[in-house]
């Protein structure tokens, strides 16, 4: 219950971000079954938009795999993080904690946890509202896509960004993790920066490469841990 | 675009989604990870949330935006305020969006 609780936000921002899937997808060719089936076993939000100018350039099943894997290869560093926590669960547990696990769950979660409070039913009610509000967004979307008009009349397209900051705040909870975000920051924006001088990097990389860039130099830079 | 194309993108991006999360808590959780690997692992969510926000705020849609002109930052800067004074997740993102909404009108 608690977990539900937690991911009530999620949920009610998943649901414009989802509709606006659902709307594009059924613009590409998509049915609303197949745009659902896509959210309800793909729960992966950016990797999922990325998919659909991929799929627009060119019938490939392969590009599409490769451009939704490395915009999501955050999840590696995601799963990691958060096993320490998962010891003691069984692998099927384990994997479906694994399947509910997004930005936004792993920031709720991991929050909670420092916090001293999160479970392993906990975890899973925040990932079943999560998951919940996303198909039910894409359900939406999809189905009224002709009606709704333009989705971003309502702010839709800042539902995510708007997340990312308030989770942003509440992981930055001490001194060292300030700077980290800080440099995390600075380096997303010099990696698109640097095409100004002629050094052009794939951008789904971005993401990536900062925050392990700025995790690297953080660990480097602070040998002890410093507490929340 | 063919039904067979979508349904084996669909199916491809399940597994492909699935396993870049499995794997890793898979294989993490079972061995015991020495300091400097749990520190680095320590930095990793603020370093994420960082850079999500920075791509989403300054380069929205994967290109350079104005900041002062673009409704981005000012609203990114209202949900930080409001996540800031009230620890509402949900109240932050409501406002976010609102604030984002008029800004968006009143910029233009």
């Amino acid at each position: 219950m608690r977990g539900l609780k937690l991911g009530l936000p999620v949920f009610l921002g998943y649901m414009p971000v989802g509709a606006a899937f659902g709307i594009l997808a059924t613009g590409l060719g998509f049915s609303t079954l197949q745009a659902c089936a896509c959210s309800a076993t793909a729960l992966a939000g950016a990797g999922q938009f990325i998919a659909l100018p991929v799929i627009r350039a060119g019938e490939s099943v392969l590009a599409v795999l490769a451009a939704t894997t490395v915009v999501n290869l955050r999840y590696v560093l995601f799963g990691a993080t958060i096993s320490p926590y998962l010891r003691g669960l069984t692998l099927p547990r384990q994997a479906l904690l694994a399947y509910f696990l997004t930005d936004e769950t792993f920031a709720i979660n991991i929050n909670d946890r420092r916090a001293g409070l999160s479970t392993g039913w906990s975890m899973f009610g925040v990932g079943v509202i999560s998951w919940v509000g996303w198909v039910l967004g894409t359900l939406m979307g999809a189905a009224a896509a002709s009606w709704i008009g333009d989705p971003s009349r309502w702010g839709v397209e800042f539902a995510m960004p708007a997340m990312f900051v308030a989770l942003l705040i509440a992981l930055a909870e001490n001194r060292q993790h300030v700077i980290v975000a800080s440099l995390a920051i600075a380096i997303a924006l010099a990696l698109p920066a640097a095409s100004l001088v002629g050094v052009n990097i794939p951008s789904a990389w971005f993401i990536v490469m900062a925050s392990v860039g700025a995790a690297t130099i953080a660990t480097l830079m602070f040998p002890e841990r410093e507490s929340a | 675009m063919s039904d067979r194309f979508i349904w084996s993108v669909v199916i491809g991006m399940a597994l492909a989604n699935f396993l870049v999360r499995f794997i890793p808590i898979a294989i993490v959780s079972r061995v015991e990870l020495p300091g400097p690997i749990m520190r680095w692992l320590s930095f990793i969510p603020a370093s994420v949330m960082g850079a999500l926000v920075a791509a989403e705020v300054f380069r929205p849609g994967g290109s350079w935006i104005d900041p002062v002109h673009s409704p981005y930052g000012w609203a990114a800067l209202l949900t930080g305020l409001v996540y800031w004074r009230s620890r509402s997740f949900l109240g932050a993102t409501l406002a976010g969006m609102l604030g984002f909404v008029a800004l968006r009108a009143w910029l233009g």
